[in-house]
């Protein structure tokens, strides 16, 4: 049973989580914000193994440490490009965490139940407490449990298929299965009967065969949004790994699951707020997934894609006095990160002023770009935020895009038929002139046709980015 | 197939339509070529610099036309290279059909394809064949260091030891190519520069380049330049009136005048009266590259430098991208190359004459025996017709604070509803549920609240890591697993352990990579 000690232990470790998420307000702030996690976690483990964890810590603390091990490996030494990749591989494990939570907490229940009828007495402290709970307080319970091994479900499949379109081991296009978005409601229709099937005591089947078809909702769902859309996504899984762990929080009656629960299901779905708004389009479209048709003809785009070689961006960039990079997913699959900041320090040398425009949905998850310009060591007070740097275009002698599409693409502002017409974008089209670094002619993940590789200020600069920059470089000393 | 540049019969011209470097690149494109011998003498490129790209040299004129399948040529034809031409040879020059009708047709008569450089269309896509922008933009360069040339002053002001030098103040007329390339290169020696144009959409061009745009005032509906290809066509009486007061105030301040102003198929506008040259000071400059076409000032005599009875100095020259001809054959070239890279889309070395390309179609004048100019309008315009832009109401003080009451009110209003329906919500919950729900029920929502007032703060670029540590804390789901661990139930015990196991995976993954990624960040 929790005792006054455990309690106290929570509300601490409750403090230091809300500290921690926080200090990331600031880079600097946030390097301490960290630690305050990492020991609200620490106080928040031993307490429960002193308390009511106290069965079988032995086993708890090799677990844990075999886990801890296998984890810090993995975050050593993932590269900085595959982040995506790695936070979705991990919400599959809470999510899938919380299921088993759930139906261990069900099979309690079941034992509790037959421990009674039996007149026997319960071990192990969560069957302690639910021999308490009367008859309301149990179909509660069930409620709960249920709704967090639901969610767990959805969060895993889900996860595991955003890994998979992430590493690149699923197709990234967007795929439904012949019915569409009717099969996700009837699956969801069915759980809904299934759940009050095994509220009417039907039996743990129901909670089994509902699992089943939150597992294909999870699955269903995320195949069917297509790569581009991948920053809400991932995103709004971790927002519902953080919600099934409040719904088991409830379930087990624990305040401090349903404190971070809640904690991370509030960021994630403000996050994914922040990801749709940057994208101009409402959060059930991203779900729904696939873009909407186009409200009529699009404008043609005009004029010719002009190329440049190495030489001519070299010459650019020795006569600009200010320069501003964007950078996109693009630029990730090239990785050519590293090549971006021996360019920038490069430039700088000279004395010119660089600067990055990142826009927020640039890359496969919120805040990518940051994470991959920061680990090769470009200093984050010159890489500024769309609103920050988008007014400074027209004083821009050369703005360098690199591996990016729509979040520069004027169509967005000018033609109100476009299918993106209306998101904010980078206006990099003022600079005095603009170098395009892209792989071909195609059109980018979104097949939207983007009027400003034709622009007369515009050159291509055709090639794989990490090579094209490789050949700039030796051209810039 | 086999490409020819002969030597330019013109009097005077100095430019060649081929240069070494423009030969190796047609050679690229598949095609020989060949020159008549001396063709780039006076352009500075000597046949053994052409022998060294490997183009063949000839002795004469007749021997290039029979050796050419394509004649790349600078000034129109004389009648007796038309007479050189044969049936299906390709002639590519400078032509101006509209006013060489009988050159034309007996170059047709001839069975010669001629390609126009003049008449390729004004759109983006041809650019980099636009031979009269390229020329242009020599010309107006050239207009100023000619301007300069005659002019006893220096253009950039200076103070030194020897006293003060005014700047000089320059004034173009006609904002087209030549105009901004004579602004560019006016401002840049320093001086003072005011530029005019009838299209007022290219005021922002002209400030683009350092110059003071003149408005006038007069209140007409202006034309679109869009409309007429991105040229100028003719302004009202009232509006020439207009515009001819502006500059007789601004005659006499001004040092170095620059015409430019051409409307297509006209003889050039009147724009600097002889009034306007007897108002200005002694030494003044006026350049006028309109003198082809009779000049935007009526005492300009073609191809002469004259000077004026109050000492104003008037050059009429016509040549002047001849007079710097390495440039100028350099550009041009180029601009061969390009129309036959065009021309040759297999780069196989064969001529696809293609008639259902705007610009080809427009460019070429005759075809297979039959004269095809004018050609018909091309599919696509010049320059998008300008959106007339509704102005943005300036709001009154009052209607913004109208405004602003009326936001205020409606988000009060939505608050309070939501306030209502969850606080409703809320208690409906509260009076079937068991308190003990409640009380858990209660921290959720404080925690929902404070979630969401934190992450709002945080910074756009340190998402990732959020994420990273979010997942890492939705590890917390491991206490449930460590309460259930000690179950009696085998079963139970497995998926716990297994849960523990994971959460475990995740709580060091997640703080380790976060810790890892926050590290990068630094400073400048």
């Amino acid at each position: 049973m929790e005792n006054a000690f455990t309690i106290a232990a929570y509300v601490v470790a409750a403090v230091l989580f809300i500290l921690s998420l926080g200090g990331l307000s600031g880079q600097e702030s946030a390097k301490r914000a960290v630690w305050y996690g990492i020991v609200g976690m620490a106080i928040a483990v031993a307490a429960t193994l002193f308390g009511p964890g106290a069965g079988l810590w032995w086993l708890s603390i090799v677990l844990i440490a075999i886990g801890g091990f296998i984890g810090m490996q993995l975050a050593n030494k993932v590269q900085m490009t595959q982040m995506p990749e790695l936070v979705a591989a991990m919400h599959s494990l809470v999510g899938l965490a919380a299921v088993f939570v759930g139906f261990n907490a069900d099979m309690t229940i079941n034992l509790v139940e037959a421990a009674k009828v039996a007149g026997e007495a319960v071990t192990g402290s969560f069957s302690e407490l639910v021999a308490k709970k009367d008859a309301v307080e149990i179909t509660i319970l069930r409620v709960e449990l249920a709704l967090g091994i639901w969610i767990g479900a959805v969060t895993f499949t889900g996860s595991v298929i955003a890994y998979g379109k992430l590493a690149g081991k699923v197709n990234t296009a967007a795929i439904k299965l012949p019915g569409g978005h009717v099969l996700n409601a009837a699956a969801a229709a069915g759980s809904l009967l299934l759940l009050i099937m095994y509220l009417s005591g039907a039996g743990s089947w129901t909670l089994i065969l509902m699992t089943l078809l939150a597992l294909f909702i999870g699955y269903h769902l995320i195949m069917g949004i297509g790569g581009a859309d991948m920053p809400v996504v991932v995103s709004m899984l971790n927002s519902y790994s953080g919600w099934a762990a409040a719904a088991i929080g409830f379930s087990l009656g624990n305040d401090l699951l349903i404190v971070v629960g809640a904690l991370v299901g509030s960021s994630g779905a403000i996050l994914s707020y922040i990801m749709c708004k940057a994208m101009n389009r409402s959060f059930v479209s991203v779900i729904l997934g696939g873009f909407g048709g186009p409200a009529g003809e699009q404008m043609a785009v005009e004029g010719e894609q002009i190329a440049i070689d190495a030489d001519g961006v070299a010459t650019a960039l020795d006569e600009a006095d200010s320069v501003v990079i964007i950078p996109g997913y693009g630029m990730a699959v090239a990785q050519a990160q590293q090549n971006v900041a021996e360019l920038t320090s490069r430039l700088r040398a000279k004395g010119k002023s660089v600067r990055f425009a990142i826009h927020p949905v640039a890359g496969r998850l919120p805040g990518h770009m940051n994470v991959l310009l920061a680990e090769a060591k470009v200093p984050y007070d010159i890489v500024l935020e769309m609103d920050e740097i988008n007014d400074d275009f027209p004083d821009t002698d050369v703005a360098i895009v690199i591996g990016s599409n729509d979040i520069v693409n004027p169509a967005a502002q000018d033609d109100p038929n476009s299918p993106i017409a209306g998101m904010p974008v980078l206006e990099c089209w003022k600079a005095k002139q603009v170098f395009v670094s892209k792989r071909g002619q195609g059109t980018g993940y979104s097949g939207i046709e983007n009027p400003l590789f034709f622009k007369d200020n515009t050159r291509m600069f055709y090639g794989d980015a990490k090579k094209s920059l490789d050949e700039l470089l030796t051209r810039i000393s | 197939m086999k490409i020819g540049a002969p030597t330019e019969v013109f009097e005077g011209e100095a430019r060649v339509a081929m240069t070494p470097d423009s030969a190796r690149l047609l050679q690229k494109l598949g095609y020989e070529c060949v020159v008549q011998s001396g063709a780039g003498q006076k352009a500075g490129f000597n046949d053994a610099t052409y022998t060294d790209a490997g183009v063949e040299v000839v002795a004469d004129a007749s021997a290039l036309y029979a050796a050419a399948d394509i004649v790349a040529k600078v000034r129109p034809p004389s009648e007796t290279e038309v007479g050189y031409l044969t049936k299906g040879q390709t002639l590519i020059s400078f032509f101006y059909p509209a006013a060489n009708e009988p050159l034309m047709k007996n170059a047709a008569e001839h069975g010669a394809n001629v390609i126009a450089m003049d008449m390729v269309p004004r759109i983006s896509r041809a650019q980099k064949m636009d031979a009269l922008s390229s020329m242009a933009n020599i010309a107006g360069y050239r207009a100023v260091i000619e301007a300069g040339n005659n002019f006893g002053r220096f253009f950039t002001g200076q103070v030194t030891a020897a006293g003060k030098v005014p700047p000089a103040k320059v004034l173009v007329v006609g904002a087209g190519v030549a105009g901004l390339a004579a602004i560019g290169t006016s401002t840049s020696l320093g001086a003072i520069t005011y530029a005019f144009d009838v299209r007022p959409e290219v005021a922002e061009q002209v400030e683009s380049m350092g110059a003071e745009f003149v408005f006038l005032d007069f209140e007409e509906e202006q034309q679109d330049g869009a409309k007429a290809g991105g040229y100028a066509s003719v302004s009202s009486p009232e509006f020439a009136a207009a515009q001819l007061a502006k500059f007789r105030e601004l005659a006499p301040d001004i040092d170095i005048v620059i015409t430019t102003a051409l409307i297509p198929n006209r003889e050039a506008p009147e724009l600097w009266t002889p009034d306007m040259v007897a108002a200005m000071k002694p030494g003044s400059v006026i350049v006028d590259l309109a003198a082809e076409k009779g000049g935007n000032c009526k005492m300009t005599v073609m191809d002469e430098k004259i000077v004026t009875d109050n000492g104003v100095t008037i050059i009429g020259y016509t040549d002047f991208p001849s007079r710097m001809a390495t440039q100028s054959s350099t550009l041009y070239a180029n601009n061969i190359r390009h129309m036959m890279a065009d021309l040759t889309p297999e780069k196989d070395g064969q001529v696809n004459h293609n008639m259902e390309d705007d610009v080809i179609r427009g460019a070429t004048i005759t075809h297979e025996g039959a004269v095809t100019f004018p050609p018909p309008p091309p599919k696509t315009n010049a320059i998008a017709v300008q959106a007339k832009k509704e102005p943005i109401k300036e709001l009154t003080a009052e209607e913004k604070r109208a405004k602003e009451v009326a936001e205020f009110k409606a988000q009060t209003k939505s608050q309070v509803i939501l306030m209502a329906i969850g606080g409703g919500l809320i208690l409906l919950a509260g009076l079937y549920t068991p308190p003990s729900f409640m009380q858990h029920f209660i921290v959720f929502v404080l925690s929902v609240f404070i979630g969401f007032q934190v992450i709002w703060n945080v910074a756009h670029s340190l998402h990732t890591p959020l994420m990273a540590v979010t997942n890492a804390i939705s590890s917390i789901i491991i206490l449930g697993a460590l309460i259930q661990i000690g179950s009696s139930s085998v079963l139970v015990t497995i998926l716990a352990a297994l849960s523990v196991f994971m959460a475990g995976i995740n709580i060091f993954g997640g703080f380790m990579v976060t810790r890892r990624m926050l590290a990068m960040f630094q400073k400048s």
